[in-house]
């Protein structure tokens, strides 16, 4: 008897449905790829979310990436080789005081969706807001000395400073600080914009949609007062894998997206059709961090002797295939405060280190470096675990996940601050030296300075760098910062890295000189 | 049935729980303070502090469980820290690309599974059934993630038929389903092989059944006899690990989901155990697990009813 019930369950399929549901599945398969691809539509990676619309909440470039689509500042940066700013929505700004700078803005510069013109009233409203304490604003300390905008006239106000604050114009007025957002719109959304897409917008393209983990489409804004964007239709598309992005650009469905080092010299060497690299000198700064108070390291001999023993050429080449040029410091070419060179070369010595080791009277010496989980990091542990070995040192290298690692120095999460010996780290940096050192300045112990590094000196230079305007006298201060870190037997500066962008040559990208996308200024080619 | 069902449903719920529990205590123990991760490095302490405080993750650990069982008691996932936006907005709007992802994956394995299994067995100790038999090993023993990454390299950049990234245009059935068919076969296709050896080792035993060897004396065609009768009771044991194995695919498919850049679970969960951000990471875990246990009770319901024996023994 047949089994009914098994039969309402699975029921029989036939030859020529089997066949008319192959034809579907193939004729599926058949679809164009790139429907899109008619040059109004310009997909760009980004590597993680940005967080929302609301500059308050704001961390990084990712956020960068989005509200440079959307929003305008009094100034931004200019795109090319060079950092400079070129004005945005100021008609004017300059200097008036050390301590206070006055701007006018253009006329005419709209909101879109009916909130008017943008006025000297929605400036203050953007950039007093990071000072209220209730607001929690994430990015309040690249305001530095910052106080509160004075509205002079509907297009005219005054930005007041405690004291001089050099990073103003490299760091507060053309990146996230400087946002400015819709007062009125704003208030109307109950003081922070945490709707799926922002009630208004000034630049160039305006938020279609927010597809939850996978992108952002952004359209041409029609009420943007500046020149038309380019496209119609930008893709901010989140893909966390680097591999991945490549191949996706490799495989046409992005246009632009940065790769690893590790693929430059065969995408150089043999670029995929239709594609171009272009590699720039990054600002980050990597290193070898040593924890200063560490008992194990209280003889300096014994720190210079491990600083003698890392070759960074050799890290160069393994780690950063070649692409890369070690890094005299923190701060990098083309910024104040730049070093030509460092203290100790950066060719190992490890003769050298051996003798400073006898000298300290340790026959072999065991310690531990701490590194991130990715492929570079735990190649440039590698490599310092092989050349140490020449100099007796024994090299014990601990991987730990992002969440896990950037809390080792954390002082509210353990103690284990206290009992760190060696850690490599990446930092993210902006164009003025001051973003720099203010992670090693004495009471960033049990935060972020995690070498425990404390000189009276380096922590006055610092301060004093922050009011000093005359870029020649700010140089000098930096560099002898940097010198002290060195002395210090805590740092061993590796590189500054790179950043390659892969990118369609049917695009012309506009990046700054650290090679970050500036999106809204992309161009057809 | 009913008692067997209501057992099920009590077990189920309370495999929920203690997972749960033991992943939210593991999950805040683990180093890595979330303040740290989430408000950025120029965050200042008194931000940092403030915000610890504001979550309640100053707290001891039990009374923080409490506390998250008592919000979702009270149907509230939380609020996810990074987006300042309800975590269930967050989950409920991955999980439609993970369930298509998964399903996706287990119908077309199924199918082609049992396909192979039953071919295998119907044509037992012949050249085709030691190829399906190698086939079957080799696409068990493939990882998901390198199936994924050589797919993308061969259909998407050699030979460009399928994209590389995203889930599709929303609203366009057809352009979804274009942007799911690589996925799924990248995390589908170590079940076909599991599937096909199930299948042909359940086949072969069904074969030797009274019944079987009764309706072939009885003269039905062969192809009936396999396909109509042997076949119906030998993928019973594949329907019960295909509700097992969906926790598998759910594994597989945080890699799918990152390689493929897809929104889903997977890499809902993924980026926010590295952000620390504990809210998202337990909403989606209790979707996960819930999930996985509803699929896995399925398979009991369903088996059970196809099976009485199971109902009896249990």
């Amino acid at each position: 008897m047949p089994d009914l019930k098994l039969q309402r369950l699975f029921p029989s399929l036939t030859r020529r449905q089997l066949f008319a549901g192959a034809a579907a599945l193939g004729t599926v398969s058949m679809l164009p790829v790139a429907a899109w691809a008619d040059g109004t539509r310009l997909n760009v990676r980004a590597y993680l979310e940005p967080d929302d619309y609301d500059p308050l909440d704001a961390s990084g470039f990712l956020e960068e990436l989005l509200y440079g689509c959307i929003y305008r500042k009094l100034i931004q940066y200019v795109p090319g080789d060079e950092w400079a700013w070129q004005n945005d929505l100021a008609e004017s700004i300059e200097q008036t005081s050390p301590t206070t700078i006055a701007f006018t803005l253009k006329q005419g510069q709209m909101w879109s969706d009916g909130y008017g013109e943008i006025t000297a009233e929605d400036v203050k409203f953007s950039m007093d807001r990071h000072m209220v304490e209730e607001n929690n604003s994430r990015i309040k300390p690249d305001l530095g000395t910052f106080t509160h905008v004075e509205v002079t006239g509907s297009h005219s106000g005054i930005i007041h400073m405690e004291r001089p604050f050099a990073p103003i114009w490299t760091i507060a007025l053309p990146y996230l600080a400087g946002t400015v957002i819709c007062k009125q719109a704003t208030e109307e959304a109950g003081g922070k914009i945490t709707t799926a897409v922002p009630p208004t917008v000034s630049g160039p393209y305006r938020v279609r949609e927010h597809r939850l983990g996978e992108r952002w489409v952004l359209d041409r804004n029609p009420e943007f007062s500046g020149e038309p964007a380019d496209f119609e239709r930008v893709d901010l598309i989140v893909i966390v894998d680097e591999a991945a992005a490549e191949i996706a650009k490799e495989a046409g469905d992005v246009d632009f997206t940065a790769i690893g080092p590790a693929s430059v010299q065969r995408l150089g060497d043999n670029p995929p059709a239709g594609t171009q690299l272009k590699v720039h000198p990054a600002l980050f700064y990597h290193w070898v961090g040593l924890n200063v108070q560490n008992p194990k390291f209280e003889d300096i001999r014994v720190r210079q002797a491990i600083m003698h023993a890392i070759d960074v050429p050799s890290i160069m080449q393994a780690a950063f295939f070649d692409v890369a040029e070690p890094a005299t410091g923190i701060i990098a070419p083309g910024l104040i405060g730049h070093r030509p060179e460092t203290l100790i070369p950066p060719q190992a010595d490890f003769a050298r280190a051996r003798e400073l080791l006898d000298e300290a009277g340790i026959d072999r010496l065991d310690i531990n470096i701490d590194v991130l989980n990715n492929v570079t990091h735990t190649t440039v542990a590698q490599v310092m675990q092989a050349m140490m070995a020449q100099a007796g040192i024994d090299l014990n290298i601990s991987v730990h996940e992002g969440g896990s690692f950037w809390s080792l120095g954390v002082a509210a999460d353990g103690d284990r601050w206290q009992d760190l010996e060696l850690t490599l780290k990446r930092f993210s940096m902006t164009p003025d030296p001051y973003y720099a050192t203010a992670w090693f300045v004495s009471e960033q112990i049990g935060d972020w300075n995690w070498e425990q590094f404390s000189s009276e000196e380096f922590d006055q230079l610092h301060d004093e760098a922050l009011s000093e305007t005359d870029p020649a006298r700010r140089d000098e201060m930096y560099r002898r910062m940097q010198d002290l870190m060195e002395e210090s037997g805590g740092y061993r500066f590796l590189t500054h890295g790179v950043t390659a962008n892969l990118f369609a040559d049917s695009i012309v990208p506009a990046t700054r000189p650290d090679g970050l996308p500036l999106v809204q200024h992309f161009r057809r080619a | 049935m009913l008692q067997y069902t209501l057992q099920r449903i009590a077990l189920a719920l309370g495999i929920v729980f203690v997972a749960i529990s033991i992943l939210y205590t593991v999950m805040i123990t683990l180093p890595g303070d979330p303040t740290t991760v989430l408000l950025g490095p120029r965050a200042t302490p008194e931000l940092r502090a403030a915000f610890r405080a504001n979550l309640g993750l100053d707290n001891p650990v039990h009374v923080q469980i409490a506390q998250f069982w008592g919000r979702i008691a009270s149907g509230d996932l939380g609020t996810d820290y990074n987006r300042n936006r309800p975590v269930a907005e967050a989950v409920f709007s991955a999980l439609p690309h993970t369930m298509a992802l998964v399903f996706g994956a287990i119908v077309w394995s199924a199918v082609l599974g049992i396909m192979l299994g039953a071919f295998s067995a119907d044509n037992r100790n012949s050249w085709i059934d030691r190829v399906t038999a190698v086939l079957s090993v080799g696409f068990l023993a493939a990882p998901s993630f390198v199936v994924a990454l050589y797919s993308l390299l061969l259909f998407s950049v050699t030979l460009r038929w399928f994209p590389t990234i995203g889930a599709g245009e929303p609203g366009d059935i057809l352009n979804r389903l274009y942007h799911l068919a690589l996925p799924s076969f990248a995390i589908g296709l170590a079940w076909v092989g599991y599937v096909a050896r199930i299948v042909r080792a359940a086949m072969l035993e069904t074969l030797g059944e009274n019944y079987i060897r009764t309706a072939r004396a009885f003269g039905l065609p062969r192809r009936t006899v396999i396909y109509n009768y042997a076949l119906r009771v030998a993928i019973l044991p594949a329907v019960q690990v295909l509700g097992v194995g969906i926790g598998g695919l759910l594994s597989s498919a945080v890699f799918a989901e990152i390689v493929f850049s897809r929104p889903g679970i997977g890499s809902l969960i993924y980026d926010s155990v590295s952000g620390r951000n504990y809210p998202v990471v337990m909403g989606s875990m209790l979707v996960a697990i819930g999930f996985f246990v509803t699929c896995a009770l399925i398979a009991d319901l369903v088996n059970a009813a196809l099976d009485p024996r199971h109902r009896t023994r249990s």
